[in-house]
């Protein structure tokens, strides 16, 4: 694809694209009269046949840049079409001196809304029944200032942007800074381990208090370990999700504040997504298409990722995450917290064929999985032996039980690789750590010849590298957030997007 | 001119305003609405406009003052976080003020005034201050948590009339009328929350070592040092309900402290 200027000799293309775009297009006549006029850019998309795919025109004015009009080709959307665009409008009025672009959309049009959005626009007001052939609200839309973010971009593409990111989806307080998407200058993650350790699990509201603590000098931390001041930055990377809400909060919070002082971008990265990235960092050749079993004591799924951003969940965990699973059981067999190290310790003393835990849904013919009836299984087992007057064999129950847990991981995670055909299997998340589970899939998979990535264990916990890592494609791709936005503790991995069709 | 911003989100109210440290009487732009669980997504754009209505460029910003609380927990980490990235962002110190200060700060007529919170769970925080003739506002008694009974009938047992306000009052002014009889008055709902005027005055009418007037007479680097955005915490007054069932059954202090976190009890609190 190829942006360049719009002439007269397009507008035949333009205007098939302007009437399957919208309920009232504009008239030829409108255009040409655009055209011709100097304080407008108006600029087309085309394939690589030389075909306009798409356009937008841009009206540049004292009061910043209008968007004047948008649209890409029905059967070209969902590429990057429209946020290209975007971006290359916004550039052309920058270097005619505006500091921001303003637009109307109508509020029904959801995929036009969704690119602004995901471009840092914030919603400034509403027009009730702007568009008199439908009737439609619109609502006026402000870009943040586009200077920063589209330097961030133009670094982005020369793999030299400085990212700082931070993360508080959950009890460690971490922060990065890193270079190019790839040049790891600093990560700093505070644990706080030892103020939930008594409780068997994460108090969302003792981390929350912790994060509000800690961040500030954690940040400063990792700028001070990569020798960068917040003037060598180009943009700020925070989790938006998922994770716990008022956690999630304090990071989104501060991050916000950070990047509207300094006029930076913003960029809201997926924790799941971040996981994924992990492994990226640790083995820069991986590429997609790759499977992904994400295990960790909020999360257990299997992800198909056909290329980097794109991803389709296969099957995740009915009821408990993998570590929450090891947390529960440690915490009823008295090991303490956290359960995932205590738990995997004593099972290499023990014998994983001494107690014949279930293994739920291995034959359930999909890609979920169940952990909370293996726990019940566990604290059924104890209970009993307790009433028979026997002695527990920790040893034996740890290894029984991890082996329950290991085997349908695997039986899964193989079942999607070589149902989708891919090469590669990364593991991500805490859980990684478990020797047994990482040994046992490494070698289920490589029998079909499938390679295992898993990244070393401060990339697999949580940390803000990871982080930093997904906001580096996320500059290229133009994604941006603004400063209305919010934590979102259900946040899906993100599938097919980029705008559809756009009125303004 | 030294524009500061001040921004309180403690209760279902975002305020926010511009000040000027060099002119305690000034506020330069202010912006106050309800904005029930929504402060995170409205607060940094009312910032933004507020100050486009000063004409004041974010890179201009000398200082930040930020509600404290006590209130919602969600809601004044809202504004601290906020505030902690804006002040750290431009290397300006930020400083802090009750949340109750500046509720006070909204009744202009001499005398005692109460100020109850909401504190959910049938409790309020409440805080005592006297404004005296010349309209500057004392502060009488530390930030809590209790029953509206007993913050009424504290209040009642000074035998003086005062003025009742607050969030709390929503819930429990029954219990107000009650216990102080006809020697309180109670203030007008929308004067309850804080406003943007109220958070300059309850800014400058704190008197501790990293307040706005200590800082105001420094120089820009040696108040960084001392109001730095690390420094300031919320006051929460209750521990997480994790740590106040702990500390009741083990029948230890639940004392919040400075952090809100009171951490592993002494001699091992593992179970």
């Amino acid at each position: 694809m190829r942006i360049r200027s719009m002439g007269e000799r397009d507008l035949p293309a333009v205007m098939a694209i302007e009437r399957a775009s919208f309920a009232a297009p504009w008239s030829e006549a409108q255009f040409r009269d655009e055209i011709a006029r100097d304080d407008r850019v108006w600029l087309a998309a085309e394939d690589e046949t030389g075909a306009v795919v798409g356009f937008g025109g841009i009206w540049v004015a004292s009061d910043g840049a209008h968007l004047m009009d948008l649209a890409v080709s029905p059967n070209r959307r969902g590429c990057g079409t429209g946020r290209a665009l975007l971006w290359a409008l916004a550039e052309a009025a920058a270097q005619r001196g505006a500091e921001r672009v303003t637009l109307e959309v109508a509020q029904s049009n959801r995929d036009a809304l969704g690119l602004y959005l995901s471009s840092g626009f914030d919603v400034a007001g509403v027009r009730r029944g702007y568009y008199a052939e439908t009737g439609d609200d619109a609502l006026v839309l402000w870009s943040r200032p586009i200077r920063s973010h589209l330097a961030a971009i133009a670094a982005a593409r020369e793999r030299r942007e400085m990212v700082l990111a931070i993360e508080t989806s959950c009890d460690e307080t971490a922060a990065a800074v890193m270079r190019g998407g790839c040049e790891l200058l600093s990560s700093v993650v505070a644990s706080q381990v030892d103020f939930h350790a008594r409780f068997g699990g994460v108090v969302p509201e003792i981390a929350s208090r912790k994060h509000t603590e800690a961040i500030v000098g954690v940040v400063d931390e990792a700028l001070e370990q990569a020798g960068v001041g917040f003037e060598d930055l180009h943009a700020v990377a925070v989790t938006q999700g998922p994770g716990l809400v008022g956690t999630l909060v304090v990071g989104l919070a501060y991050a916000k504040g950070l990047a509207f002082a300094r006029n930076l971008p913003l960029v809201g990265v997926n924790h799941l997504e971040g996981h994924l990235y992990a492994a990226r960092l640790h083995d820069p050749a991986l590429e997609p298409p790759f499977v992904a079993l994400v295990v960790s004591g909020g999360h257990t799924m299997l992800v198909h990722v056909p290329e980097w951003g794109r991803h389709r969940v296969l099957g995740r965990t009915l009821d408990d995450a993998a570590g929450e699973a090891f947390d529960k059981v440690a915490k009823l067999l008295g090991l303490g917290y956290p359960g995932g190290p205590a738990i995997s310790r004593l099972a290499a003393e023990g014998d994983p064929d001494a107690i014949p835990f279930p293994r739920a849904m291995l034959r359930s013919g999909d890609l979920d999985v169940s952990l909370s009836g293996l726990k019940t299984a566990v604290l059924q087992y104890v209970q009993r032996e307790r009433a028979a007057g026997r002695e527990l064999h920790l040893p034996n129950i740890a290894a029984s039980f991890q082996a329950a847990v290991v085997d349908v991981q695997v039986a899964k995670t193989v079942r999607a690789a070589t149902k989708h055909g891919v090469r590669s299997v990364v593991m991500a998340g805490g859980v990684a750590a478990n020797a047994a589970l990482r040994e046992a899939l490494r070698a289920a998979l490589a029998e079909h010849d499938v390679r295992l990535v898993v990244p070393p264990m401060a990339l697999c916990t949580d940390n803000a590298a990871m982080i930093a890592a997904v906001a580096h494609d996320e500059i290229v791709r133009g994604r941006f957030l603004g400063l209305s936005v919010d934590a979102d503790p259900t946040m899906h991995l993100r599938g097919a997007d980029e705008s559809r069709h756009v009125r303004i | 001119m030294r524009p500061f911003v001040a921004l309180d989100t403690a209760t279902e109210h975002v305020a926010v305003a511009v000040g000027d440290l060099d002119d305690p009487a000034a506020v330069l732009a202010s912006e106050a609405f309800e904005a029930p669980r929504a402060a995170n997504e409205v607060l940094l754009r009312a910032i933004e406009e507020i100050l486009a209505q000063a004409g004041i460029a974010v890179g201009e910003v000398a200082a930040v003052a930020c509600g404290r609380g006590p209130g919602s927990f969600t809601g004044v980490r809202i504004a601290v976080a906020t505030a902690k990235g804006l002040a750290h962002g431009l290397r300006v110190p930020l400083v802090g003020f009750g949340t109750s200060d500046a509720v006070a700060h909204r009744i202009q007529q001499a005398g005692l005034i109460g100020v109850a919170t909401d504190a959910m769970r049938g409790e309020v925080y409440p805080a005592l201050f006297r404004v005296d003739d010349r309209g500057s506002v004392a502060r009488l008694s530390r930030d809590r948590v209790t029953t509206p009974e007993e913050a009424a009938g504290e209040w009642a047992a000074l035998g003086e009339e005062l003025v009742v306000t607050g969030t709390g009052l929503r819930k429990h002014r029954a219990v107000f009328e009650r216990v102080l009889g006809p020697s309180a008055a109670f203030a007008e709902e929308p004067l309850w929350a804080p406003d943007g005027p109220s958070l300059v005055a309850a800014a400058w009418s704190c008197r501790d070592e990293r307040s706005l007037r200590a800082i105001a007479e420094t120089d820009r680097r040696e108040a960084f040092e001392r109001a730095h955005p690390q420094l300031l915490l919320p006051i929460y007054t209750r521990l997480s309900d994790a740590e106040e069932a702990e500390r009741r059954r083990a029948a230890l202090p639940r004392d919040p402290g400075a952090t809100g976190v009171a951490g592993p009890p002494e001699g091992g609190g593992v179970r």
